[in-house]
């Protein structure tokens, strides 16, 4: 028993407490120092997980199991339920949490920054401490409901920082698409919990895991359903659709959520579950499957946005997809589990480095071109921008692989994954061509990366006109901040016209103004930019990566079983490597060529292939096609239903509630006071009466 | 007689008695009737919560032993009787020698948190009628508190005709709560309403006076003597003894279905079960706020409550093999319906009273999940959604005060306008769509856990009502709340006003920061609204985290029901040794 066990709590309860404290406080009294109680949170929270880290490196599971959350049903009850607020940390556990809180710092001490001058900037601090809360509680959780409310905690500070600017049409549609479309994936999920529950007795992790066998009838479908979870949370096809939208959250969450921590929840959901899904071949193949097509799919789209935040954002859902192909690859026969597992945890790694850098580096050129974020509206930018210019080409050469920066080793391990797989069993030419598909959609990455690079940093200097209006605004209002970080809601919806004198803002002024964000945000880029720059090479090749979780996760007791560990160190495939470097070349060096040396080629390349190219600028139409296929049928049977039950059932009320009335008038004229008639009547009585008694 | 006894009865007499007071006053002494109405719902406030914890206390210090025949076993029950305090000696008409009606209330672990919820529900109820009701506010208080006290009496009767009474007797506050108070349909609400459920209970009268009459009958013979009981507890205790006579198996069997049925007509309307809810929207929509607020929070739960109490313990066999495929079918059909329906409304308020239905559809699949957990996940989905839809209602009702229309069309933006009323719905409507850690998830959750492992596939279906239930929700609030700001009857001010030099946005972001002070007159929450809204948030939170001390407190009578069924359950295997039913059995095996 380890000590740090009693403090695993404070992990997400710093951050917690920050949010109460500024959602009790940050309105009237922090009001613009709303930032500390949610840097301090986090930082609080990075110190006590990098001692976790230190205590697992030291071959420690701390374990806080003591308090019950609910509990139903008497023991030998089938159908009792027993949840805790019970909290472990493992390997897997530790680096997810040190990813986490470490990026999370950063990021909100670069929102401090960012956000300046919002009206709501104590709301945003609130919403990033909370999901910092969330997050590390979903990677301590020890089971399974536990790791679903949190799971739903960070949809929801997804919903609630997506829709931030909730007075924007745009945003309040993106937020409340964000959270209906992965709380699809959260029904697959729950069902899959239920199902897993009711085999196994149990909501534990290693109680199900040391019970499950390839024989469970029920087990592929659990794990099909868990796998829908983690379709929807890591936005994977067909339920990517919400991320690119969520992009009209403020770009210090969209480098936090929505690229570098919740997003990932899906793939720590199956690495996490591994022990279940090594079990089920099947699913295992589908799982790669989508993968391989999400990451081609995403590539093909994101070759054609002009949103520089888009781009990024689909980038996301193709690396997200290189995750999930490393984790459909761990299959049990090549013993691959561990492998598979400890590819997709370190692109899980590398990746959150470099996407934060680029979303923030993006974030730093919105900032300075006036919330302009069209890559058409500007150009030419690195004279202007020198420090995120350099950082953000750190990070689309670790996103793009080139090589030895920390995207092309992490990468490199997943396609090796997949070639491994695809040397023998059942699926073997599945994964060969998931493995192709791979290859070509890492050529793609690093000329859609690129292509937004130079789109932004390269040609001709141009600005939009918002760049100036905005920071000129920014003087007039706040005259004792000299750079301007004024609040983003102010630039929204055609500012750009709205005449804050940038008639005195003419060309001539431009010199004079500095576009290049504060020292404030520029530091955690540069300290994102090394990491990107040097994870890899330090963490990869040299294994330190890999052994620290096979050591302190996968081969512990309560890792996985042992038909799933290996022993042996993956040995790098030269020739692999030689052949993803050269394509992450050709891919950069191709888009070298298409805007910046002969700028007319992309128009020439548009032309030649309209289609093509219609279907990537729109998206393949996954949008319109799930309106039309879902979205309107459901409406439209929602007004169906309010229809039949105005008229039918509540109809049919009416019409029983006519009853005795009609009754009444059917039977009044009986009473018609008419002596004779009754006389009549008694006549045919008895008549009637005589004749039933003789007939029988 | 002890102080508890008289707490107990003042949770009843106590409304009533002020009512008669408060009515008298005349209508033109509107301050004094809320003031007193508000003094009255907190001393109930507070005698329920001394309740609910000298319940605890003696439950803790006298833990219930669940016998061979498990039955309900009241606590604090005013003239218990020295023998057995479960019982009590007040008679109120004796017929013969041996039986009576009695005025014997308690309190156990299925109603002390409905009667602390009523508790709660009636001073917000007060609270957000201080400025919509002038009109005769003598009266409109008088009924509210007559109200309150019949649903008091519902939870608290543990005397049959004593139970009916007050089921009853809330029909009457309520029909001129809506008629007098209410919309313009309001007369044509408050008539439909009445006599829908009044037909309903009524045949469940029936069915009540069909188990006494029966056990009386039937009892006598060498095994029991005669019986004449209105007693919840001893009916029941007489029913499942009958019940496992073999001799008599057969006609308590088909007596069962029929007492099933009977029940089932005035409880399924009054929860409302699909088909049987229209008259649920019109009242809603007519009702005044603290109408809505009781309607939804506290008096559908009657419906509910009925099953529980009476009809799974006295009725077992039916529930089993009726009551799951029949009730169950309808629950997750009225939770898709209802959901459908609230997603295509265009009024708040009826969004909110379709939601009601696809809610009570959870909770009454949990509890023919006929186990322990199903049975517990139903029960806190009653409190829970008491507190949430209760908070929604209050929520609206404040909207309507401020712009006096209920269309969603009407609005947009609100947020930028009214930040903390908005804060304060959203924070609701997550609870409403049971979003973890606060109150909506628990009860749900347990809900499924338990008709999983009875029928999954009604558990399945009924998991898309997670889903749906988050799309109307949330779809209004993007409607009323998100988006630029339009205010009902200022749209064309406020198009003019700042859509020219700032943009949208921009106007909105100034008023987010300013909206207290200019504007249409409108201002946000105000410090009464706060008083009101804020035990209802924080219990929505302390719920979502600490529900155990609930269910545990909940926990033995909870036993008493699912240990009856699973009792029966256990006999009817026996009965009917089906070789499809152990195949089936060998193979979830």
């Amino acid at each position: 028993m380890s000590n740090m066990s009693q403090y695993l709590w404070l992990i997400p309860f710093l951050p917690l407490l920050g949010s109460a404290i500024i959602a009790g406080m940050g309105k009237n009294v922090l009001r613009g120092a709303s930032h500390w109680p949610c840097i301090l949170g986090a930082v609080g929270s990075c110190v006590l997980s990098v001692m976790t880290f230190m205590a697992v490196q030291a071959h420690e599971i701390p374990l806080l199991d003591e308090y019950v959350w609910f509990r139903t049903g008497s023991v030998g009850d089938p159908a009792s339920v027993q949840v805790a607020f019970s909290l472990r940390a493992d390997g897997l556990t530790a680096v997810m949490l040190i990813t986490v809180t470490f990026i999370g710092t950063l990021i909100a001490i670069y929102s401090s920054s960012y956000m300046k001058g919002d009206p709501a900037y104590y709301r945003f601090f609130m919403a990033v401490s909370l999901f910092l809360a969330a997050m590390t509680g979903l990677v301590l959780a020890n089971n399974f409901i536990l790791l679903y409310a949190c799971w739903e905690g960070v949809g929801l500070c997804s919903y609630l920082l997506v829709g931030f600017w909730f007075f924007k049409p745009s945003a309040a549609a993106a937020a409340r698409k964000a959270f209906l479309v992965t709380r699809l994936g959260d029904i697959g999920l729950f069902l899959g919990i239920l199902i897993l529950w009711s085999q196994y007795g149990t909501l534990d992790y290693q109680g199900i895991f040391q019970h499950a066998s390839a024989n469970d009838p029920y087990l592929g479908i659990a794990c099909f359903l868990l796998f829908v979870g983690a379709v929807g949370k890591s936005a994977q096809f067909p339920l990517h659709v919400w991320l690119p939208d969520a992009m009209e959250g403020p770009s210090p969450v969209s480098a936090l959520i929505h690229a570098a921590t919740m997003v990932t929840a899906g793939v720590y959901l199956l690495a996490r579950t591994m022990p279940l899904f090594g079990l089920c071949p099947d699913v295992q193949a589908y799982v790669a499957v989508t993968g391989a097509f999400t990451a081609l799919l995403a590539a093909l789209i994101a070759l054609t946005q002009t949103d520089l935040k888009r781009v990024l954002a689909y980038s996301t859902v193709s690396q997200l997809g290189y995750m999930f192909l490393a984790l459909g690859s761990g299959v049990q026969h090549e013993r691959l589990a561990t492998l598979a597992v400890v590819a997709a945890v370190f692109h899980l790694f590398t990746h959150a480095f470099f996407k934060a850098l680029l979303f923030l580096g993006a974030g730093s050129v919105m900032h300075a071109m006036g919330d302009v974020i069209d890559m058409r509206k500007f150009s030419g930018l690195r004279r202007v921008l020198p420090t995120t210019h350099w950082t953000f080409l750190i990070g689309s050469a670790a996103l793009a692989g080139f090589p030895l920066l920390s995207g092309f080793w992490s990468k490199d391990e997943v396609l090796l994954t997949t070639l491994r797989a695809s040397q023998n069993g059942p699926y073997a030419t599945l994964y060969m061509v998931c493995f192709i598909s791979a290859m070509a959609t890492a050529g793609l990455t690093a000329f859609y990366t690129f292509r937004a690079y130079f789109m932004t940093f390269w040609g001709p200097e141009k600005i939009p006109a918002e760049a100036y209006a905005h920071h000129g605004h920014s003087h007039a209002e706040l005259p004792e901040k000299p750079h301007g970080h004024a609040d983003h809601g102010h630039a929204h919806g055609g500012h750009g016209d709205s005449g804050h004198g940038d008639a005195g803002h003419g060309d001539a002024g431009h010199g004079a103004v500095r576009l290049e964000s504060g020292e404030v945000m520029l530091w955690p880029l540069r300290i994102l930019a090394i990491g990107a720059l040097l994870v890899g090479i330090v963490l990869g090749p040299t294994h330190l990566f890999a052994h620290f979780l096979e050591r302190n996760w996968v081969n512990t007791p309560d890792g996985f079983p042992v038909s799933m560990r290996t022993d042996e160190a993956p040995h790098p495939n030269l020739i692999l490597m030689i052949g993803s470097g050269i394509f992450a070349l050709a891919g950069i060096g191709l888009a070298y060529l298409a805007y910046v040396k002969n700028p007319k080629m992309p128009a020439e390349m548009m032309n030649s292939a309209k289609r093509m190219y219609g279907l990537s600028r729109n998206k393949f139409y996954l949008d319109e096609i799930f309106a039309a296929v879902f979205v309107r049928p459901l409406q439209a049977f929602a007004h169906l239903c309010r229809v039949i039950d105005q008229m039918v059932v509540d109809g049919v009320v009416d019409l029983v509630g006519q009853f005795p009335s009609m009754i009444g008038a059917a039977i009044r004229p009986v009473q018609n006071g008419l002596v004779q008639f009754y006389a009549l009547l008694m006549a045919l009585g008895v008549a009637g009466y005589l004749l039933a008694v003789l007939v029988r | 007689m002890d102080g508890t006894s008289l707490m107990m009865i003042a949770l009843v007499a106590l409304p009533i008695a002020a009512a008669i007071a408060i009515a008298a006053l005349g209508s033109r002494r509107v301050a004094q009737a809320r003031v007193a109405a508000l003094g009255v719902s907190l001393v109930g406030l507070v005698l329920s919560l001394i309740l609910a914890w000298q319940f605890h206390q003696h439950r803790a210090e006298h833990p219930p032993a669940l016998s061979a025949t498990p039955t309900f076993a009241p606590e604090m029950v005013p003239g218990a009787d020295p023998a057995n305090p479960h019982k009590t000696t007040w008679n109120i008409l004796e017929l013969g020698r041996s039986g009576a009606v009695q005025f014997y209330i308690g309190l156990d672990g299925l109603n002390v948190w409905l009667v602390v919820l009523t508790g709660l529900l009636m001073v917000p109820a007060v609270l957000v009628s201080w400025n919509a009701i002038e009109d005769r506010a003598n009266e409109y208080y008088a009924w509210l508190l007559v109200l309150g006290a019949g649903l008091m009496g519902v939870f608290l009767a543990f005397d049959l005709i004593l139970f009916y009474v007050f089921f009853e007797l809330t029909l009457v506050p309520l029909f001129f709560l809506i008629g007098i108070w209410g919309g313009p349909e309001r007369r044509h609400a408050a008539r439909k309403f009445f006599i829908y459920t009044l037909a309903g209970s009524l045949i469940t009268f029936v069915g009540l006076l069909a188990v006494v009459v029966v056990v009386w009958q039937r009892s006598g013979s060498e095994a029991s003597p005669r019986t004449l009981t209105f007693s919840i507890p001893e009916l029941i205790a007489q029913v499942n003894m009958h019940l496992r006579i073999p001799a008599e198996a057969a006609f308590w069997q088909r007596f069962q279905v029929a007492l099933f049925l009977a029940l089932f007509a005035g409880f399924a309307i009054k929860v409302p079960l699909f088909p049987m809810h229209t008259w649920l929207p019109l009242a809603h929509v007519e009702a005044p706020t603290a109408g809505s607020v009781l309607l939804a929070g506290v008096l559908l739960k009657m419906g509910t409550y009925g099953f529980l109490r009476l009809a799974l313990p006295l009725a077992p066999d039916a529930c089993i093999t009726l009551g799951v495929p029949m009730i169950g079918t309808l629950a997750v059909v009225g939770i898709l319906y209802g959901a459908f329906c609230s997603l295509a409304q265009d009024d708040i308020k009826k969004l909110i009273a379709y939601s009601s239905v696809s809610h009570l559809g959870f909770c009454m699949l949990g509890m023919f999940a006929l186990n322990e957990t199903g049975i517990t996940g139903s029960m806190l989905q009653m409190i829970n959604h008491g507190i949430s839809t209760g908070g929604l209602f209050l929520i609206v009702g404040m909207l309507y005060e401020r712009y006096h229309t209920r269309k969603i069309a009407d609005y947009s933006g609100i947020g930028a306008k009214l930040y903390l009323l908005s804060a304060a719905m959203v924070f609701v409507c997550l609870s409403s769509v049971g979003l973890p850690g606060l109150n909506g998830f628990v009860g749900e959750a347990l809900v499924f856990f338990g008709m999983f492992k009875v029928r999954p596939t009604m558990a399945v279906i009924g998991t898309a009502g997670i889903l749906l239930g988050a799309w109307y929700l949330l779809s209004m609030l993007k409607a009323v709340f998100f988006g630029p700001l339009k205010e009902p009857g200022h749209s064309a001010h406020h198009g003019q006003g700042h859509s020219h030099g700032h943009g949208h946005a921009h106007g909105n972001v100034q008023a987010e920061a300013v909206g207290k002070h200019e504007g249409s007159g409108v201002q946000d929450i105000t410090g009464r609204e706060v008083i009101l809204l804020a035990p209802i948030l924080a219990l929505c939170l302390v719920l979502g985290v600490f529900p155990q001390p609930i269910i545990n407190s909940m926990q033995p009578d909870v036993r008493v029901v699912s240990t009856i069924l699973e009792q029966r359950k256990e006999a009817l295997r026996k009965a009917v040794p089906a070789p499809v039913e152990t195949k089936t059995a060998e193979a979830q095996r």
